[in-house]
């Protein structure tokens, strides 16, 4: 197994013996991820509808003797670079803490269903009023991620656990809440063109206002994840070994559950229902760093921010000057990279 | 530190488990719970160890109700360690270990040189310092078991509890754990255990409580109590008891079902 280099026992005063081998590792994690994100940021910068070389690039980056690279590069590409980092991540540690919580290598956003909640929440505020802001987008998505999280909870996880009750739990509100985004998008005859894109989900036309519009949330909902980290590595080892340590098992639960909720709804208010990225990255994460989630989600989050910004990138450039839906890339790149992982490095 | 168990009631749904159950458990203590399959003992120690809601009745931790203190604040005095855990398999020894500091530590975990210290100290009495870097799931269940009392001993508690810490493992291994909970009680830890072992709770206990029906059948000094018509009552079968020629202790001996007394088979009558 990856990232399970053993800790030597012998080496060191009792505290420098206690720092684990595998930070080494999330180092090395670490720089390769921050090297990949400033590729993909520069390849994002460059390329496009309009190619700029790296003289206009750069001229557009730091000065404004080129008015044209620099618009195009702070109004178009370099909002978009950040949604989708912020997308990608929110998504992975999404995966990640559900995971965790449900002890589920399968668990996701999409396949229990909270993706779908915030997306019906997306759908019924963009239906009723086409203009409305992009704030109140992200706000109807919180509040539809959340109750999408609440009702799992509720009927899932009150009382004892049983991953049989929430993965049928999952599945039938996913299916619940995604009927109705299809019903919903399928009976307002205008909105079918933009309504592929929000169901594939995509990043078409994103800019500042959605990064605004998603801060408020993100900001708290990664420190959450964060500081829940460490209550997640106690959930692991089992109710009762949790609650004996002292960790009060169904509020903690509900609390990463709130986690999720926030953090995928914003996903959804910025990019549409993207599946896969929070099946897939904690998966890569785990391959790498192992299974403590304090470097789980960070380096999840990474991974989750390079996958989704390489495909908007790929989905920019494949039909240029046209686009197709990034979420069609992240299934596309990561499903056959997860069964890679499944049938060869287990 | 003391354990007062008053009117202890715990349930299941409508199912009532352990039945208005009073005891005290003296600090520094050696006690097993005994009991046939569905007699509350597992139920008890969950509600003593405060896994489990009671519906009525209370356990007080030297002076202080528990559920009137954080679970944290509990957990740093009682150390409670469920039948075979299941979870942590890929995790080492002793990043399991090091699990056990939690109810110590800030939310941040930034690890103290109290938590070192206590997490040395822990691998050394359970005696699987050479197996810190090892995982888990590579792990005999004889060893894995002492990981896990190593992560209960992390806590630092005055009271560890244990659901049959014996099981699945071979007698060499049994001997193993129970003389291991014995050290740990000789260096001034409460231990109470459920066993089902009942030979192994006449050896290494000082106080047997059997359970029968959520009720406490008996309870005292192993010498004492095991005798044949109790047992036969707590178990429904027929129990001859030897005496061990080099202790002195009781060795229950089951007996056929057919070979219990009217009297006995009366007082055992289940359905």
């Amino acid at each position: 197994m990856t990232g399970m280099a053993a800790e030597s026992p012998k080496q060191g005063s009792a505290l420098e013996r206690r720092v684990p081998a595998r930070l080494a590792g999330s180092t090395v994690v670490l720089l390769m991820c921050v090297t990949g994100l400033l590729a993909v940021s520069l390849l994002s910068m460059k390329l496009g509808a309009v190619h700029l070389s790296w003289n206009e690039v750069w001229s557009g980056l730091t000065s404004d003797s080129e008015p044209l690279a620099r618009n195009i590069i702070w109004q178009i590409r370099v909002p978009r670079l950040v949604d989708a980092m912020l997308v990608g991540a929110a998504l992975a540690v999404s995966g990640a803490l559900l995971q965790g919580v449900t002890r589920n290598p399968l668990a996701d956003p999409t396949i229990l269903g909270v993706t779908a909640a915030a997306g019906l929440a997306s759908a019924t505020v963009i239906v009723i009023d086409p203009r409305v802001p992009q704030w109140a987008i992200a706000a109807a998505c919180a509040a539809g991620g959340l109750i999408g999280a609440g009702v799992l909870f509720v009927i899932a996880y009150r009382g004892a656990v049983s991953p049989v009750r929430l993965a049928l739990a999952g599945v039938a509100l996913s299916a619940f809440f995604g009927a109705a985004i299809v019903g919903l998008l399928a009976s307002s005859r205008t909105f079918l063109q933009t309504s592929l894109g929000f169901l594939a989900g995509g990043l078409y036309g994103s800019e500042w206002r959605d990064f605004r519009a998603m801060l408020p949330y993100l900001v708290p909902g990664f420190a959450a994840a964060i500081l829940l980290s460490g209550r997640l590595n106690i959930l692991a080892l089992g109710d009762d070994v949790a609650a004996g340590l002292g960790v009060v098992t169904d509020r903690t639960r509900l609390a990463i559950l709130a986690v999720v909720g926030v953090l995928t709804a914003m996903a959804v208010a910025t990019a549409g229902m993207v599946s896969f990225v929070g099946l897939v990255c904690p998966h890569l994460a785990r391959y790498t760093v192992g299974s403590d989630n304090r470097a789980l989600i960070p380096v999840s989050a990474l991974y989750g921010a390079l996958l989704v910004s390489i495909a908007d990138l790929i989905a920019r450039l494949v039909i240029s000057p046209s686009e197709v839906p990034m979420g069609i890339i992240t299934a596309g790149v990561g499903a056959p990279f997860l069964l890679y992982l499944v049938r060869f490095r287990e | 530190m003391r354990l007062s168990i008053q009117g202890l009631s715990l349930g299941y749904g409508r199912l009532t488990a352990v039945d208005d159950v009073s005891l005290d458990i003296e600090s520094g203590d050696m006690v097993s719970i005994v009991g046939p399959n569905g007699s509350g003992k597992s139920t008890l120690l969950r509600g003593i160890g405060r896994l489990q809601r009671p519906t009525r009745g209370r356990v007080l931790l030297g002076e202080t109700d528990i559920r009137s203190l954080g679970a944290r604040q509990v957990a740093r005095q009682l150390a409670v360690l469920p039948q075979s855990p299941d979870g942590g398999a890929d995790l080492t020894v002793r990043e399991l270990v090091y699990r056990g500091r939690f109810p110590h530590q800030g939310i941040l975990q930034r690890l103290t040189r109290a938590d070192v210290e206590a997490v040395d100290w822990a691998m050394k009495a359970a005696d699987v310092e050479l197996l810190a870097a090892r995982t888990l799931a590579h792990l005999s269940g004889g060893e894995r078991q002492r990981a896990w009392i190593a992560m209960a001993l992390a806590q630092q508690p005055r009271v560890l509890l244990l659901d049959e810490p014996t099981s699945f493992l071979d007698i060499a291994h049994q001997v193993e754990v129970m003389e291991l909970l014995q050290r740990l009680n000789h260096d001034g830890i409460t231990v109470v255990a459920v066993l089902h072992d009942l030979a192994l709770a006449a050896r290494y206990t000082r106080r047997v409580i059997a359970m029968r029906e959520g009720r406490v059948a008996f309870d005292g000094a192993p010498a004492e109590v095991m005798e044949p018509v109790g047992l036969a009552k707590v178990f429904g079968i027929a129990m001859t008891v030897l005496t061990d020629p080099e202790s002195g202790l009781p060795i229950p001996i089951p007996r056929s079902k057919a070979s219990l007394t009217p009297r006995d088979a009366i007082a055992t009558d289940r359905p």
